[in-house]
């Protein structure tokens, strides 16, 4: 019996999703409940798991929008599935894409001679390169397929690197050393008796448009008028990528790959009549399809600043009380809740405090409607490896200090596995950012819609203040607050930002609410 | 030089050269011996052949199949001369047709023997022994072949005939002897045993068509028996004799055993040899190699400058490849680099059943102890066959065991020869069986057995037996 995999119905008012991943190959064999693809909509990734053992069958290809309710693979009873094809180790060397060797019968590893090269993966927009900070396995372990093998540092987050194949793990790029994005960080020379990953080296997901599905003894043949055009032109066929089916290099492929190569001439041609020092380098642009996280993370923004009356207020918060406060309590207050004192809970309560006493700013347009929220749930912009996602932490006016701490942690760690559902993501009143853990000194925030407002935290610099007559040093931090003058007015947004900084600067008015 | 390119014979390997020189816009001009355009294929060869076998084809069916179809008839004569005089308005129309693509192409022609002076130059001598010399930069040969004959009995061309005579004859033989059972015999015989003709062949070889996949062979033995024709398979030819009257062949079997059949005509057709007289190729410096020119890998010959191309040059003697390597050398000239595939040159045997063959035969796999699967689909199993009485007929590909990649096509059947292109295209893309067997392919067609073949080969998982 063969089961279809159709899209789940995953929320409210999402119609369609992107297959951003296969996890599993075409012809694998895959167990109940184990995850076989990861789905993206426009607000979450989800993880689509086997409804039952059997051999996959894949339908929908990697990057392909569908709508809910598609059928996007089929999971074929194993018993009466037809034998899955063996992968022969013919694959050209040069090309050493990990092949799936379905597991015929779980024994002890046996080695297929083929070797998985694994790249650093684009993880952001404007990340050029990331460092390795640990190896967790050793050079000649044997990984498992997805088995964390390595942490790798951006300027932006820490992600974990799971192993693209099973087999042995060869290093190539030590710890602490610096690599371009696409550069090898390690190979692993894939064992049988381990599905090997159907990702590919260097692929973010859904981040490049796949145009073929597997790697085979007719990858790079190209066809009769692609082989003339590019032997006239001097190019190998094995220099270009093939965009046909299993990677047969099209007449088109072999068009394009001319136009690559008489590019560089030409401008260096028109440089010289213009007698304007020559440019040296590679100018090389890539195009990325943009993910749908992207797509309406962009649409909306645009959106917001169409369809607002937004503008920002400013202030600045001597620092100094909360972190005597904190450095003094920090360690009892990690000792007796397990977690650690951050900021996060002192501006998400005076926040909350200061909501209470200016409910415009707590509340949204619907409308010909203004809606008040008599709750606070309080969005704070997580940055992850996919882009900014903001979860919320729900009546965060209730919560203690501790009980926020975990909540941030806990919905920072789903952000940035890609696990945050969207629920999780949903109905927040009231924003909360921090362009500080990057550096920033100063920023105007876009408010997150619905909401009408947001605050802006940033970084914090010793800087010479006058307090009593006196100039002294005192860590300082400039507040941002955007905010939607249709419904929330100047007197309001000053206001609620002045109690914000009254707040922080007196912790002691958090108890007494005043 | 009065031209860029001069091409030496007008077949379809030549005039295809002349045309894709002057359209790349060399000044171009083209030689021949005889009165006509189109060499061999085009007069004596498959396009005459094929005219024959379509009207004796028709002719069969009137015969045989029409009663079953509901058609009731008196029972038809062969008009042999009618047939012949179609015959020859066929090749008349396509020879005046590839005269009218030299003048549109601005294609000088010269009518005579074309002969080297020297490797620029030319000497033509027309049949009344005029000459005139030209001067060219590039010449490419392709001078074509001739049937060979037997060593001890030439061509009489009144009862010893080759196929060029079996084409004209006035009348019916009794008793149509052939030596030889390639492509032409098996071509030319069909189209007598079925106005009637006794046809008996005499081959060496132990099997037919013995160039093909070895099924063709045994397929193609079963249906021409049922036509009539008799057979003396590893048969070697000791004596053949014009008597006046008739004409006496004795042959012995491998152990020595000797018949003697006695016909009317006797048609050998033992193959053909590259026809290179009166060229004057010692003028140049070149020397054959077992009577053909030697060429490299872009069909140049040791002079620089002098390229042959068909039947001349190594590989298989059909028209088809000579054009694609007379488009091949033209486009070198241009500095192009075009490519050629000879093992995805198809090969095609026009009986009915024809038979139709590209890629690897299952012989040379085994030769070549290359892993490989066979998947094979009869006609009888085809609504499209059945629905035209054509049940003869079956379709076998093989494929690589490991890579399922297609290595050869072949096809005994109706239609056979038209159906081997999809083939073709599949393996120039290097298609597994089972790309093929998921491309939709129209129902009711003969195409039907490809695709079931394939997947036969495949995962043995035909759906229609």
């Amino acid at each position: 019996m063969s089961q279809q995999v159709k899209v789940p119905a995953v929320g409210e008012s999402i119609t369609e999703v992107t297959i951003a991943n296969w996890l599993k190959k075409d012809g694998d064999i895959v167990k109940q409940d184990e995850i076989i693809a990861e789905l993206e909509s426009d607000k979450a990734t989800f993880e689509l798991p086997a409804p039952q053992a059997g051999v996959l069958k894949i339908l929908k290809k990697q990057g392909e929008v569908v709508p809910i309710g598609t059928a996007i693979c089929e999971v074929q009873d194993s018993a009466n599935a037809p034998a899955t094809k063996s992968e022969g180790p013919k694959a050209e060397p040069a090309k050493t894409e990990a092949k799936a060797a379905a597991p015929s019968v779980a024994s002890a590893p046996k080695a297929t001679g083929i070797v998985k090269e694994m790249k650093v993966p684009a993880v952001g927009e404007s990340i050029t390169e990331v460092t390795i900070s640990t190896w967790l396995k050793k050079d000649g372990d044997f990984v498992k397929l997805d088995e964390v093998i390595a942490e790798v540092e951006s300027d932006k987050a820490t992600f974990e690197l799971p192993a693209e194949a099973s087999g042995i793990l060869r290093i190539v790029a030590k710890e602490k050393t610096t690599l371009p994005i696409g550069g090898l960080i390690c190979k692993i020379e894939v064992m049988e008796g381990g599905a090997a990953s159907v990702k590919t080296g260097g692929e973010t997901p859904a981040a490049k448009t796949e145009t073929s599905g597997t790697v085979n003894y007719a990858s790079g043949h190209p066809s009769p008028a692609a082989a003339k055009i590019l032997d006239e032109k001097g190019i190998s066929s094995k220099e270009v990528d093939g965009s046909g089916k299993d990677g047969r290099i099209t007449k088109e492929d072999a068009v394009k790959a001319e136009a690559k190569a008489a590019v560089p001439a030409k401008s260096g041609a028109a440089v010289q009549g213009i007698a304007v020092p020559a440019i040296t380098g590679a100018r090389n642009i890539r195009r990325e399809k943009m993910t749908s996280l992207r797509k309406t993370i962009a649409k909306r923004l645009v959106a917001v600043k169409n369809e607002t009356a937004m503008l920002t207020t400013f202030n600045e918060v001597d620092m100094k009380p909360v972190m005597d406060l904190r450095s003094k309590y920090k360690d009892q207050f990690k000792e007796k809740y397990g977690v650690g004192l951050g900021f996060m809970s002192f501006f998400t309560k005076a926040v909350c405090a200061a909501l209470k006493e200016f409910p415009a700013v707590n509340a949204s347009i619907e409308g010909d409607e203004a809606v008040y929220h008599d709750y606070c749930d309080i969005s704070i912009a997580v940055s992850t490896p996919r882009g900014l996602v903001v979860p919320v932490i729900r009546n965060a006016e209730g919560l203690s200090m501790n009980q926020i701490e975990s909540e941030v942690i806990r919905l920072a760690t789903r952000g940035r596995d890609g696990k945050l559902s969207i629920e999780e993501m949903t109905g927040g009143t009231f924003s909360i950012t921090n362009g500080g853990v990057f550096g920033s000194m100063l920023s105007t925030p876009i408010i997150n819609p619905p909401q009408s407002a947001i605050l802006g935290m940033h970084n914090i610099v010793e800087r010479p203040v006058v307090v009593g007559g006196q100039v002294v040093v005192r860590p300082i931090m400039y507040l941002a607050l955007s905010y939607d003058h249709r419904i929330v007015d100047g007197r309001e947004s000053v206001s609620f930002l002045v109690r914000v900084k009254q707040m922080l600067e007196d912790p002691g008015r958090l108890i007494l609410g005043v | 030089m009065d031209y860029n390119v001069v091409v030496i014979g007008s077949g379809p390997g030549g005039y295809v050269a002349a045309i894709r020189c002057a359209q790349l816009g060399f000044k171009t001009a083209i030689i021949e011996k005889y009165d006509t355009l189109g060499g061999t294929c085009l007069n004596v060869g498959c396009i005459p052949s094929k005219a024959l076998l379509d009207s004796t084809e028709h002719f069969h069916n009137a015969l045989h199949n029409f009663k079953e179809h509901g058609i009731d008839i008196n029972e038809p004569k062969a008009n042999l001369p009618q047939m012949i005089k179609r015959k020859a308005g066929v090749v008349k129309a396509n020879v005046d047709g590839i005269a009218f693509l030299m003048k549109k192409n601005k294609i000088d022609v010269h009518t005579g023997v074309g002969s080297f002076v020297d490797k620029n130059t030319i000497k033509i001598t027309a049949k009344d022994g005029k000459e005139k010399t030209i001067t060219t930069e590039k010449v490419i040969i392709a001078t074509g072949s001739k049937p060979t004959p037997l060593p001890f009995a030439p061509f009489d061309k009144k009862r010893i005939i080759s196929s060029t005579e079996a084409l004209e004859l006035t009348e019916l033989p009794k008793h149509l002897i052939i030596i030889g059972g390639g492509v032409i015999g098996m071509e030319l015989g069909s189209v007598y045993a079925r106005i009637g003709a006794k046809v008996t062949i005499v081959e060496f070889l132990d099997s037919l068509i013995a160039t093909m996949d070895g099924t063709m062979g045994k397929e193609l033995l079963k249906s021409t028996k049922k036509l009539g024709m008799e057979f003396y398979l590893g048969h070697k030819v000791t004596a053949l004799q014009n008597t006046g009257k008739e004409v006496v062949l004795k042959a012995e079997d491998k152990a020595g055993k000797s018949i003697e059949l006695k016909g009317d005509y006797c048609m050998v057709s033992i193959g053909r040899k590259p026809y290179t007289d009166g060229l004057g190729l010692d003028k140049v410096g070149i020397e054959l190699d077992k009577g053909r020119i030697p060429v490299d890998d872009h069909l140049k010959t040791k002079v620089d400058n002098i390229y042959a191309i068909g039947d001349v040059v190594r590989g298989a003697m059909l028209a088809h490849k000579a054009e694609e390597e007379g488009t091949l050398v033209a486009e070198q000239f241009a500095g192009q680099k075009p490519h050629m595939n000879y093992l995805l040159i198809p090969g095609v045997v026009y009986t009915w059943p024809e038979v139709a063959s590209v890629g690897y035969t299952e012989e040379q796999l085994k030769t070549d102890n290359r892993a490989y699967k066979v998947g094979s689909f009869p006609y009888k199993a085809l609504g499209r066959a059945r629905a035209s009485m054509d049940v003869d007929g079956l379709v076998k590909v093989l494929a690589d065991k490991n890579t399922d990649e297609i290595l050869g096509v072949h096809i005994f059947g109706a239609r056979a020869a038209d159906m081997i292109a999809a083939a073709v295209t599949a393996m120039e893309f290097r298609a597994s069986a089972e790309d093929v067997s998921r491309m939709s392919h129209a129902h009711p067609t003969y195409m039907e057995a490809v695709r079931e073949a394939c997947l036969a080969a495949t995962d043995n998982r035909p759906i229609h037996i």
